[in-house]
């Protein structure tokens, strides 16, 4: 791996998780605030996550660090709805008793 | 007030002091890299870093200590046992940590005898601590965990949050006797070594701030012990899932062999996810209370963890921790921006949370807000961002320009501390600290303060807030 091509895959990885925050925090706020305004920026977001996955599936990383971040991208878009779906269903009793 | 909670402020105001050292510590340290010969001879760089970084684990440690003796007695519902042995030994912890001091300042080294190892420094990174002191702070921590455990015992009661944290204490204390052994040969010492380091830090810390948390988030926002246990569990399981292997990520290029990049990288990988879905809890909890609560600061400083956790622990750590990364940015300035930030998000936060908490209740503030906690926030936060942003440019110039393009002689180190991109970095940390000194100081008189000054709180008249019962 060059210099280059070392600086580039390391900003490039950061970005991916970045994004991914972006993607959650985004899709929060738009499920907080129905607003499907912010529902479209966190898909955006994901889709920016998805440019960045492929952009490192291009870069100089061995095939099975490419394979394990697109693993974890398909997974990065499931947490935030199971994660939410989760505590809306461990809040509903107090919900119902407040 | 419980005598286990009087002894939680005093725990509080010890770790808070000992931040106060590990900041100007920190500060001294960062001046040396921008003014070459700065102190030499007299209080030399390896010192000033020793105490900075001594201090963040005792601080810290202390703070979760002093956390737990003030949730016990409200969780258990009963005096902690065998608090008289507890309040003893606080003034034994804190007599050693100012001798200690005192001996990294004056005495710094000695020969390289068992003597040294007794009674200067041990010379393994963070557990510096001379053997006498080791041995205390193992006497400090086994008699927390008997505090613990007894109290459960004899309350006849064991919540979730006690369970997970009875369980958890068995690795804190039997870890930190990884600081005791003087392994001649580097690799197997390191080997052992970052057992203490890594997983005290990502995997027994994490557990004991994550049951800290549930406590404090019960007194927070009221949420039910039902959902903060059935969270703590999640937590436990990811954290542990994907931290203990995590290990492998500082097994690189320390002589182990070479499946450790493989399972380091992977579980490294691993590590963001949990986080992000800590960072959906929070938010969901931000909008299920309607951002409302008595005490505006421990939950600013709560919300400060999530996201710390997640930017610092996650994002900065997942840049540098594929091992053909890691090849490069190992031990640079790369690393150590990931650690202030890492630290500062996952345990730092958590510890002012719980502060404010105790505050609250012990001098009791029917509500918390004002100014000053914003600016201490703000300043604290912002010194944060930039030191670890300034750290990180120098990282990059030092992996770009001394490790991929110098190859990693002497020469290319010598260039790549000469760096402009690194120089400028460094100047720009010790500006962003100062900012972070400057928090702290509005931290601590607003901690110091709290329920003895006039509050103005949003849509109430200004009111003196009630003092202590």
């Amino acid at each position: 791996m060059t210099a280059e091509q070392m600086l580039g895959t390391s900003l490039l990885l950061g970005a991916f998780v970045l994004l991914a925050g972006c993607y959650g925090l985004l899709y929060c706020l738009g499920r907080l605030r129905a607003s499907r305004r912010l529902g479209r920026a966190a898909a955006a977001a994901y889709l920016l996550q998805g440019i960045t996955a492929g952009l490192l599936a291009l870069s100089s990383l061995d095939l099975w660090w490419k394979a394990l971040l697109l693993a974890s991208f398909v997974a990065f878009v499931a947490i935030p709805p199971l994660t939410w779906r989760f505590l809306e269903r461990l809040h509903e009793p107090q919900e119902h008793h407040s | 007030m419980f005598r286990s909670q009087q002894l939680a402020l005093k725990y509080f105001a010890a770790a808070m002091t000992l931040f106060g050292i590990m900041v100007v510590a920190g500060l001294l340290a960062s001046t040396y890299y921008i003014h070459d010969g700065f102190l030499l001879n007299t209080l030399d760089f390896s010192v000033a870093k020793m105490l900075h970084i001594d201090t963040m684990i005792i601080w810290l440690l202390m703070g979760f200590i002093g956390s737990v003796y003030w949730f016990l007695p409200i969780e258990l519902e009963r005096e902690t046992e065998g608090i008289k042995l507890a309040e003893v030994l606080f003034w034994i912890f804190c007599a050693a940590v100012a001798v200690v001091a005192a001996v990294f300042i004056l005495v710094q080294y000695g020969p390289a005898t068992e003597m040294s190892l007794w009674f200067i420094n041990q010379g393994r990174k963070y557990v510096e601590a001379p053997r006498w002191a080791a041995i205390g702070i193992t006497l400090v921590v086994l008699v927390f965990v008997y505090n613990v455990v007894a109290t459960a015992i004899k309350a006849k009661k064991i919540t979730g949050i006690i369970g997970v944290l009875m369980v958890d204490l068995i690795p804190l204390f039997g870890l930190y006797l990884i600081a005791f052994p003087s392994i001649t040969n580097l690799s197997e010492d390191q080997y052992w070594w970052w057992w203490l380091v890594h997983l005290w830090v990502e995997a027994t810390w994490e557990i004991l701030i994550g049951c800290i948390m549930a406590l404090a988030l019960m007194q927070l926002l009221g949420t039910a012990r039902r959902i903060v246990e059935t969270w703590l569990y999640i937590e436990v399981a990811l954290v542990l899932g994907t931290g203990i292997l995590g290990l492998g990520h500082h097994y690189f290029w320390i002589g182990t062999p070479d499946y450790w990049l493989s399972i380091g990288g992977f579980f490294s990988a691993l590590e963001p996810l949990p986080l992000l879905g800590m960072v959906v809890h929070a938010v969901y909890d931000a909008g299920a209370h309607r951002m409302k609560t008595t005490n505006k600061p421990a939950f600013f400083w709560v919300m400060a963890e999530a996201f710390g956790n997640f930017i610092g622990g996650g994002v900065f750590g997942f840049m540098m921790t594929l091992p053909q990364i890691n090849l490069f940015t190992h031990g640079t300035q790369w690393t150590v921006s990931h650690g202030h930030f890492a630290f500062w998000g996952a345990y730092g936060c958590g510890v002012i949370a719980v502060i404010y908490l105790a505050l609250q209740k012990s001098r009791a503030c029917e509500q918390l807000d004002g100014t000053v906690w914003k600016w201490s926030f703000a300043l604290l936060n912002i010194g944060l961002v930039g030191m670890v942003g300034a750290l990180l440019v120098a990282g990059i110039a030092q992996a770009f320009y001394e490790r991929a393009m110098g190859g990693s002689t002497l020469q290319a180190f010598m260039q790549g501390q000469a760096n402009v991109w690194f120089v400028q970095g460094m100047v720009m940390r010790v500006i962003f600290g100062v900012i972070f000194a400057v928090g702290y100081v509005a931290l601590m008189y607003d901690l110091l303060t709290i329920g003895k000054r006039r509050v103005a709180v949003a849509g109430v008249k200004p009111r003196v807030a009630r003092g202590p019962a």
